[in-house]
Formats: structure tokens, C-alpha cells, sequence
């Protein structure tokens, strides 16, 4: 898998953004979290965001924006922070 | 070497939609939807008009390199997830064993590894042949569950069981699939009843399931590329598709596709894998395949074995 960082260039700047923007709503309702969800912020870490709860974020994502995600080639080891997943997501996901 | 001489599996034709089970399991509308989505679940075997004697029977009569030679079964050996299944003091492999012909063997039940019990039972049958001084000594190995109460049926955010079984004959001689490694890793730190963090359980579940993964290989002497195929625990897809991104292995040599037919049918998973890989040409003669499987309630196992076909 190419590393989210060198794969920023490449992705659709458009849906990444729209990524961020849901995913930030999705994981404050998931959460439970008044304070805004920023991109450097660290899924596990910082916002206590467990696995399971992860795929229902995906889930969320996908209806939400009319997307698949590939997450047959999504290592959530390497998608540390909500704007690595988001860039990942932009890159490697397809209209429904 | 251990050897399994013959293998027979039971799974019922009746299957049932994960979203019908949403009530019986108490599964919200999303929880069903991951299920399907992310983990690749679709329908769940389920028999009910067969008894847990019943699915037993049926997996061993379908072995028929047994018939006629039962007297040389020395063991039966019973690998279960559930430790209780029926009250005291019915046993439904005792009634099972003298109905084949089998009372004579010493039978008993492994259910110390949950779900990789059908596991140490293979291998706990081989090192029982090994010791044995009879000439063609066999043992035979079952596996098989009623999926009966919810905690049976479900594990919350990960899989949901089924209903099947599955027989199989070993020998400490025999030709057709050599084991050649077993790994196991028990990691009595994860009891769900001690109150163990499920997080945490998750979070290392990928990385000892490889491990143990990569100890079998290499104590077969080989590496991750010689492996033909993997038969997996059919826990769900995306446990599998990230596993394979830990391992660098493809998931295509993974066989995932009876998870969305059959659900999870506890021990017997790794059998009726075997059984639809040589079904479907899967596995050549000569060709290594590993078989894993992984355990969880009073503690965790993680388990594989390697075998030569």
C-alpha cells in the first residue's frame, strides 16, 4: 500500500475534502464529542475511536457519500489520524 | 506423522438470512448491515431437527473408510467450543460412539481452546497414535455445535455462528494430508469473564494470530510463499483481508468463500474449508496448506496448523 502522505498529490482534492467534512460530523455523533474533529487528529489514540466503531465510521462514510471504499487493500495500522484515512479513502474508493 | 486419512462434513441446507436473525439476536438495523457489508456474512446454517447427537452421527457415518474398521479406533477425541452442552448426565458423544460401533475407544472432549479445540484435537489425536503400540491405530476426531443460546449464536461486532460438524479419521501413518507443524498461542490474559477489555483482545487479535501463523510455517520448514492455501476460521472477511496486509498474503489464496454461506460453525470451520478446497480442485497433491483457527471466552487461543496434501 502507498504511504497516505505521498498519495496526497494524487487523490481528488473535491472528495477528500467531503470526506473530512462527514467524517468529522460521523465521528463527533459516534463519539459523543462536542469539540470539532480536525485532520491531524489521532483516531485511536486522541479520540478513543475503537475498532469496531471504525467500521461503522466506514459505513457511515460510504452511504453517506455514494462511495465503496477498498478496504481489502486498507491497513488501519498505517491510517493513524482522521486526515490519513480520509486521504486513503479519497484514493482508493469508487461510486457505489 | 500425523496424518488425516478421511474427512467428512455435515452442513445443514437450511440457511438463514443475517436479517432475519436481528430480533432473535438482538441486532440493531446497523449491526446487521456491518455484518454484511464489512464481514461479509450473508446467511447462517441452521438445523433444527437435528440434536447435537444427531450432527455428530451424521458427519462420522459420512466417513467411509470407517466402516469395518472400527475396531482399530483407539481414540475419539471431541473438540467443542461450548463447554456445557446438555444436562447431566446425557452425552451425546458416548451414545453417538456406541451407536458406530465405538464404544470400546477412549473418547473424550476438548473444549479448553474454544474455537481452536477441533485444532488440539487433531493434534492431541496424533500425539495419542504416536504413543499407541497397536499396528494401524486410528483415532477419530468430531467436531460440531448447536448454536442454542445467544451468547452461542453471536459475538457481538465480530461473527455469528452456525450449526454444522464435521468427522475426521487420523493416523500416525497414513498418506493423503501430513501434518507437518502446529503452533499454538494461549493467551489466558483475554478472558472475557475476568472482565478483560474487549479493545485490547481486538487490537492484539491480528498480530498473535500471525504470529502463530509464521511460527507453524517456519517449523515446517518453510515460508509464507510455499503455502498454497490458507483454510481459515471463518470469524469474518475483514479480520482476514487485514491479516493478509500484516502477513504481506494474499487474500485471494485465503478461502473466505464459505463465510457468507455458512456463518461461523465454531471448530468445524477448518474441516468443511478442507472439504469445499478439494471439492474445487483447490489443492494438488504435494501442495502445503495451514489451517487456522482462533479461540476466545475463558482466555484466548490462537492457533495454525501446516499439513502436506
Amino acid at each position: 500500500m502507498t504511504a497516505p502522505d505521498a498519495e496526497l498529490d494524487t487523490v481528488d482534492a473535491e472528495l477528500r475534502q467531503r470526506v473530512v467534512d462527514v467524517m468529522s460530523t460521523v465521528l463527533q455523533r459516534l463519539l459523543e464529542r462536542e469539540a470539532p474533529v480536525t485532520e491531524d487528529m489521532h483516531l485511536a489514540d486522541e479520540l478513543g475511536l475503537s475498532s469496531s466503531l471504525g467500521l461503522e465510521l466506514l459505513l457511515e462514510l460510504e452511504e453517506g457519500l455514494g462511495i465503496q471504499i477498498d478496504v481489502e487493500t486498507m491497513n488501519p495500522d498505517e491510517l493513524q489520524t482522521v486526515g490519513e484515512l480520509a486521504t486513503f479513502i479519497a484514493g482508493h474508493s469508487r461510486p457505489w | 506423522m500425523t496424518a488425516l486419512d478421511a474427512v467428512s462434513v455435515y452442513t445443514p441446507a437450511f440457511r438463514v438470512p443475517i436479517e432475519n436473525l436481528a430480533d432473535p439476536l438482538g441486532l440493531t438495523d446497523m449491526q446487521v448491515r456491518l455484518f454484511r457489508r464489512f464481514h461479509g456474512l450473508g446467511e447462517i446454517r441452521f438445523d433444527p431437527d437435528r440434536s447435537l447427537a444427531d450432527l455428530l452421527r451424521t458427519a462420522a457415518t459420512g466417513i467411509d473408510e470407517l466402516r469395518g474398521r472400527e475396531h482399530r479406533v483407539r481414540y475419539v477425541v471431541y473438540g467443542r467450543a461450548m463447554p456445557v452442552v446438555v444436562p447431566y448426565p446425557r452425552n451425546p458423544l458416548h451414545e453417538v460412539c456406541g451407536e458406530l460401533g465405538l464404544g470400546h475407544a477412549l473418547t473424550f472432549t476438548v473444549t479448553q481452546q474454544s474455537c481452536a479445540s477441533g485444532l488440539l484435537a487433531v493434534q492431541l489425536a496424533g500425539r495419542l497414535l504416536a504413543g499407541d503400540p497397536a499396528d494401524g491405530a486410528l483415532a477419530l476426531v468430531l467436531t460440531g455445535e448447536k448454536a442454542f443460546t445467544r451468547d452461542a449464536r453471536l459475538l457481538p461486532g465480530t461473527s455469528i455462528f452456525g450449526e454444522g460438524s464435521a468427522a475426521c479419521l487420523v493416523s500416525a501413518t497414513g498418506k493423503r494430508d501430513r501434518l507437518l507443524s502446529y503452533a499454538c498461542d494461549q493467551r489466558g490474559e483475554f478472558d472475557a469473564e475476568l472482565g478483560e477489555p474487549n479493545e485490547r483482545f481486538q487490537r492484539e487479535y491480528r498480530p498473535a494470530l500471525a504470529e502463530v501463523i509464521r511460527r507453524a510455517v517456519a517449523d515446517a520448514g518453510l515460508t509464507l510463499d510455499d503455502i498454497r492455501l490458507v483454510l481459515p476460521h471463518n470469524v469474518n472477511i475483514v479480520t482476514w483481508q487485514r491479516l493478509c496486509l500484516l502477513l504481506d498474503f494474499p487474500v485471494e489464496r485465503v478461502m473466505l468463500s464459505n463465510v457468507p454461506i455458512n456463518g461461523h460453525l465454531f471448530c468445524a470451520d477448518a474441516f468443511a474449508n478442507y472439504q469445499t478446497a478439494r471439492e474445487r480442485g483447490l489443492l494438488c497433491e504435494g501442495d502445503r496448506y495451514l489451517v487456522a483457527a482462533v479461540g476466545a471466552g475463558a482466555g484466548a487461543t490462537f492457533a495454525a496448523m501446516v499439513f502436506q496434501h
